[in-house]
């Protein structure tokens, strides 16, 4: 590749973003195996070690009306639009879905896949626990991934090895950490890479051949330390909630009256994906998957600790609070999920205490530019205000 | 001529009686959560054990106390819950903030009891949760949330029992640590023993309506398995519910209904149907259209034979087979107890879509239905909300199916008049078919 | 059927009240007026503007049926209808009349949208109507023709012309006129809005539809199955063909009259 600054290789994952069947066909055509995937609760390493490539399944964006004589209405339009893409045939050319048991409206989005979209005989819905900091949890997690392994290496004909599964263990890792590394350049008060550039990457990486994946962020990354940066931050702004790869909301962000900077993102499509190591080196390597994913920021859909009651992913987004030290929040969420709003009205009166102004959005399949900007607007004239 | 049930009374003052007891108990232990878990290890803490289970306490205070509940889910809305939340959890939590509660005696208090501890389980993504904010908004009870993970045939599979087995056993070392109390290993066994028989005896008892003219109607069905949700941990709820056993049988005997005139028997999907939905009722009613099996009423605390052959049976389990039950060990005991709950259709249909397929299929069979009907609730991700649709796109060509949308406590969500001209549209339907099939 | 008898059907609906009159197979005249808060006074002005238009006088009706949502409510007089008959069963009937070869009727109202499949005879086979998130399209279209300061008529013919693809926000009209408004905020051309409006509506009763199969013919009714921006949308969304029935909005009304003598 060509030096030509960081802008090329971000385009590269924008265009990914914007043509995921292009790119798993282009997958397919070098002679990969594909899995869909529509929840991050997936241990993509096993797949990966079996030689199968994992790409999320992400929204159509298509504002339709089909899926409703399929999942009731009153279903968030994420597990909708996911739905649409297999009625649609739009990922007909895939091998294998797969998802773990999480939130009931993307299973039922990945039920009308197996029904009615000709998935049946090339499915697997992997039993995932719904409470996980328990010690039953992480043995049954181990069982589970145990079932999904044989499952795997009955459908690819061969068996998967320990170093099989220790190689796809580092090589996720790696891509965790490279994401890591670029999200923590938004801590930087002019850092050379804007928030939705970042997230970018991270949504693209979701649906990405890791290896090719880690080989861009690298140069990407090398790219950057060389760069200036794009300008001081403005009214740094954390986002925080549910699934959301709609990258026009994060631009709009960027994109008020007043100077806005994006500096993270909680979500499954941003840092809950990856903010995690799985052990690496360790004799049981699906033990240490389990363990890895057990050390998540818990998904809202999963998040009481038993005992307490406690929602762990609290004292993450603290600790992001602290390093990134955003001005505000916006709680972002799909309009009709259950668990996110919550978790909103129990995190409202922490981030009040901390003094952090916040606002809550909530997605649909189109995104209400005018109403959306008005209101985070309001939220950048009250930060203003706020702010010594 | 209608028969009327001796046991009728019984089955009410169970129920008030639990609840009384949790609101005025002057020592003793107050247990909330929600009472899909398995509610017999609370039992093993003593005999001052007192329950309060979310769904059945929202669902009979919006029955006897419309407007309070209005308020409550107000209150709630107010106090930050999302509009599109559960609304049995809205009018709970509304309890808590406007820290008053209202039970089916007709009885509101003023100052919500708060309890030692709560002990639930994770059936949706919000229902544990549901009890998070009521802890955060006691000021932190201590809470065991129980994964039942669910899904078709989960009780034969032994790495589910395991797991559910083992996180029951480890809450049990909890509740002791936490209530200071000793475990009896005694009243547990007594307690299981009695869950399951209920459980048992409530299937036989919806079984029976297989017979033609069904001897229980839905709205008998609502009101009597109350009791088996509530509390079925007692010996008085087994007596109870062998009594209804027997006079239920009698009823087919004789071939005796609490509503003879049945001229369409109707298989029902959906949360309590004719509890605040009088109108539709009456729809079904004039036109001689009875509910006859209802999936809710029948599978939220009734066990059956379950998936055989890959196939779903409505057939009872012999209650005897529950007294040669092994509980000789703690161990054994929470393994059968995790099986017969795990065994229940809303544990199974919940998470598996098969499952609720092959459950509509053979009700549908069983019970010689003329017509299904589905009314998903607007306010619940689960009461099989996620297969309604998609099973009235399977049905629709083989049975009168209608959906109608509708909501389990929060009036605002039905669509009353839409509601009732799809139970009209219903019964045409029904007609329709009956005389082209003459 | 009706044996020479001058009959009128009334089809009392939520937006609009339709009457029709009839001798035998013929329709005589037609009336269609805003039900408006009145109900009965909505009916009673359909029904005398139909008299009017077919030149008939009140007197000379043997019978009044009534179907559509408010029929249970024009029972009482001046109207003395004779009998009520399901908005269904009327529809089944109506446009087996205006079309011999149909057996679906998609009929798509002011509040309701339904599809009706039916017999050669017009016995009713099967129904599907909206489910409550899809109420209200036909109220939203001419709400958003107001909102835009144009016709109904007008709001179709700016969709035909749009050259560019974009969506309003499908999970309720409420919420697509709120997208609807912003887009016009944005800038966006009004011709790619109406149209955006136009295929929420199509994409609403398509959805719908394919929860039964639809036998041919299949025809469409109601008010909005005149606007041709919406009946372009429709086929490709259902794949299947399909075709307008004439006098559209009056198929409820000729059915009513039509079931005059009885019969489900």
């Amino acid at each position: 590749m060509t030096k030509k600054g960081s802008d090329t290789i971000i385009e590269r994952f924008r265009s990914i973003t914007e043509n995921p069947q292009e790119y798993a066909k282009s997958l397919q055509g070098k002679g990969h195996l594909l899995a869909g995937y529509m929840c991050t609760h997936v241990p993509e390493e096993i797949l990966y070690a079996a030689g199968i490539v994992p790409v999320r399944i992400l929204s159509s964006h298509v504002s339709q009306a089909m899926t409703r004589s399929y999942i009731h209405e009153t279903y968030c339009s994420f597990s909708h639009d996911c739905a649409y893409q297999g009625l649609a045939h739009h990922y007909d050319f895939l091998d294998l879905i797969v998802t773990s048991s999480s939130c009931i409206h993307m299973g039922e989005a990945f039920n009308v896949w197996v029904r009615f979209a000709g998935f049946q005989g090339k499915s697997f819905l992997i039993p995932y626990p719904h409470i996980i900091e328990t010690k039953p949890a992480a043995t049954f997690m181990v069982e589970s991934f145990g079932e999904f392994k044989r499952f795997l290496e009955t459908f690819v004909k061969k068996s998967i090895t320990e170093d099989d599964l220790e190689r796809a263990i580092k090589v996720y890792n790696h891509t965790r950490r490279l994401l890591k590394r670029l999200w923590e350049i938004l801590k930087r008060e002019n850092p050379p890479i804007t928030g939705p550039e970042v997230a970018t990457v991270t949504l693209a990486s979701q649906m990405m051949d890791k290896q090719e994946c880690n080989s861009l962020i690298e140069q990407l990354i090398q790219r950057l330390e060389a760069q200036p940066g794009k300008g001081p931050s403005g009214v740094r702004l954390m986002v925080t909630g549910g699934a959301c790869d709609d990258l026009g909301m994060f631009d709009l962000i960027e994109h008020l009256n007043d100077n806005a900077s994006l500096i993270f993102i909680d979500s499954c499509t941003a840092t809950r994906y990856f903010w995690f190591e799985v052990p690496e080196g360790r004799p049981d390597k699906l033990q240490a998957i389990a363990e890895g994913y057990i050390s998540r920021i818990p998904c809202p859909a999963k998040d009481n600790v038993p005992g307490t009651g406690e929602k762990k992913r609290f004292r993450f987004i603290q600790q992001f609070i602290e390093e990134f030290k955003p001005d505000g929040v916006v709680f972002l969420y799909q309009r009709f999920c259950s668990p996110q709003p919550m978790d909103v009205v129990a995190l409202k009166p922490t981030l009040d205490k901390l003094g952090i102004p916040s606002t809550e959005l909530e997605l649909d399949t189109t995104l209400p530019i005018t109403q959306f900007r008005t209101q985070l607007e309001a939220l950048v004239e009250i930060i203003k205000g706020v702010t010594p | 001529m209608p028969y009327s049930l001796t046991t009728w009374n019984e089955f009410k003052n169970y129920q008030n009686t639990r609840y009384r007891n949790y609101l005025y108990a002057s020592e003793g232990l107050r247990c909330m959560g929600s009472t899909w878990s398995v509610l017999a290890p609370l039992k093993g803490l003593g005999e001052d054990v007192y329950i309060i289970g979310g769904e059945p306490h929202a669902a009979s205070t919006a029955g006897t106390f419309p407007e309070e509940s209005r308020e409550d889910i107000s209150a709630a809305e107010t106090g930050g819950l999302g509009f599109h939340s559960c609304s049995y959890l809205k009018l709970f939590v509304g309890e808590v903030i406007r820290d008053r509660i209202a039970i089916p005696n007709k009885t509101i208090k003023e100052g919500y009891p708060r309890p030692d501890v709560i002990w639930t389980t994770h059936l949706c993504s919000q229902h544990s949760k549901w009890y998070q904010e009521v802890s955060r908004r006691m000021g932190g009870i201590p809470m065991y949330p129980i994964d039942m993970i669910g899904g078709g045939n989960a009780e034969k599979d032994p790495k589910i029992v395991n797991y559910v087995s083992d996180q029951v056993e480890e809450g049990i070392r909890w509740l002791e640590r936490v209530t200071g109390r000793e475990f009896s290993d005694e009243l547990f066994i007594k307690a299981v023993r009695n869950e399951i028989k209920v459980l048992v005896l409530w299937g036989n008892i919806c079984a029976l309506n297989r017979h033609a003219p069904a001897p229980l109607d839905e709205r008998r069905l609502i009101a009597l398995f109350p009791p088996a949700v509530v509390d079925r941990t007692t010996d008085e709820a087994v007596q109870l519910y062998e009594a209804l056993l027997q006079e239920v049988r009698h009823m087919v005997e004789t071939g005796q209904s609490v509503v003879p005139d049945q001229r369409y028997r109707i298989v029902y999907f959906g949360i309590a149907h004719t509890y605040g939905h009088p109108e539709m009722a009456r729809i079904l009613r004039d036109a001689g259209a009875e509910i006859v099996a209802s999936v809710y009423t029948f599978g939220t605390c009734g066990n059956f034979r379950g998936i055989v052959n890959g196939k779903w049976s409505w057939e009872p389990l012999d209650p005897r087979w529950v007294d040669e039950l092994d509980l000789s060990t703690r161990r054994k005991t929470i393994t059968e107890l995790v099986k017969i709950a795990l065994g229940w259709p809303t544990w199974q249909g919940v998470r598996s879509y098969w499952a609720l397929e092959e459950m509509a299929r053979a009700m549908v069979a069983e019970y010689k239905a003329d017509g299904l009907l589905l009314a998903p609730s607007r306010s619940c991700e689960t009461d099989f909300r996620n297969g309604y649709i998609a099973m009235q796109r399977i049905f629709k060509n083989e049975i009168p199916t209608v959906e109608y949308d509708s909501d389990q406590v929060d009036v605002r969500k039905m669509d009353l008049p839409g509601a009732q001209r799809k139970t009209e549209l219903f019964v045409h339907l029904m007609e329709a078919h009956k005389r082209r099939s003459a | 059927m009706n044996n020479g008898k001058i009959l009128a059907g009334l089809d009392a609906g939520h937006v609009n009240s339709k009457a029709i009159i009839m001798r035998g197979q013929e329709i005589l005249g037609y009336g269609n007026v805003p039900t408006g808060f009145d109900v009965v006074a909505g009916a009673e002005t359909a029904l005398k503007n139909a008299l009017e238009n077919a030149g008939v006088a009140r007197g000379e009706l043997a019978g009044i049926v009534a179907t559509g949502i408010f029929r249970d409510m024009i029972k009482v007089p001046p109207l003395n209808v004779r009998r009520t008959v399901p908005d269904y069963v009327a529809d089944a009937k109506g446009a087996l009349f205006l079309n011999k070869n149909s057996r679906t009727v998609i009929d798509i109202g002011g509040n309701i949208h339904k599809a009706v499949h039916y017999d050669q005879n017009g016995n009713l086979l099967d129904v599907i109507q909206n489910d409550k998130c899809a109420d209200g399209l036909g109220i939203f279209y001419t709400t958003m023709a107001k909102t835009l300061g144009v016709s109904e008529q007008e709001l179709s013919e700016l969709a035909l012309q749009s050259t560019k693809h974009v969506s309003v926000a499908i999970h309720c009209a409420a919420s697509a006129e709120s997208e609807a408004i912003d887009l016009m905020c944005q800038g966006v051309d009004i011709a790619d809005v109406t149209d955006a409006i136009s295929r929420f509506i199509a994409e609403r009763v398509a959805a719908m539809c394919t929860t039964m199969p639809l036998e041919k013919e299949i025809v469409v009714a109601g008010g909005l199955a005149k606007s041709k921006a919406l009946m372009k949308h429709l086929p490709g969304l259902l794949k299947q063909d399909v075709s307008v029935l004439n006098l559209p909005e009056y198929v409820g009304a000729v059915g009513a009259a039509m079931s005059y003598e009885g019969g489900k």
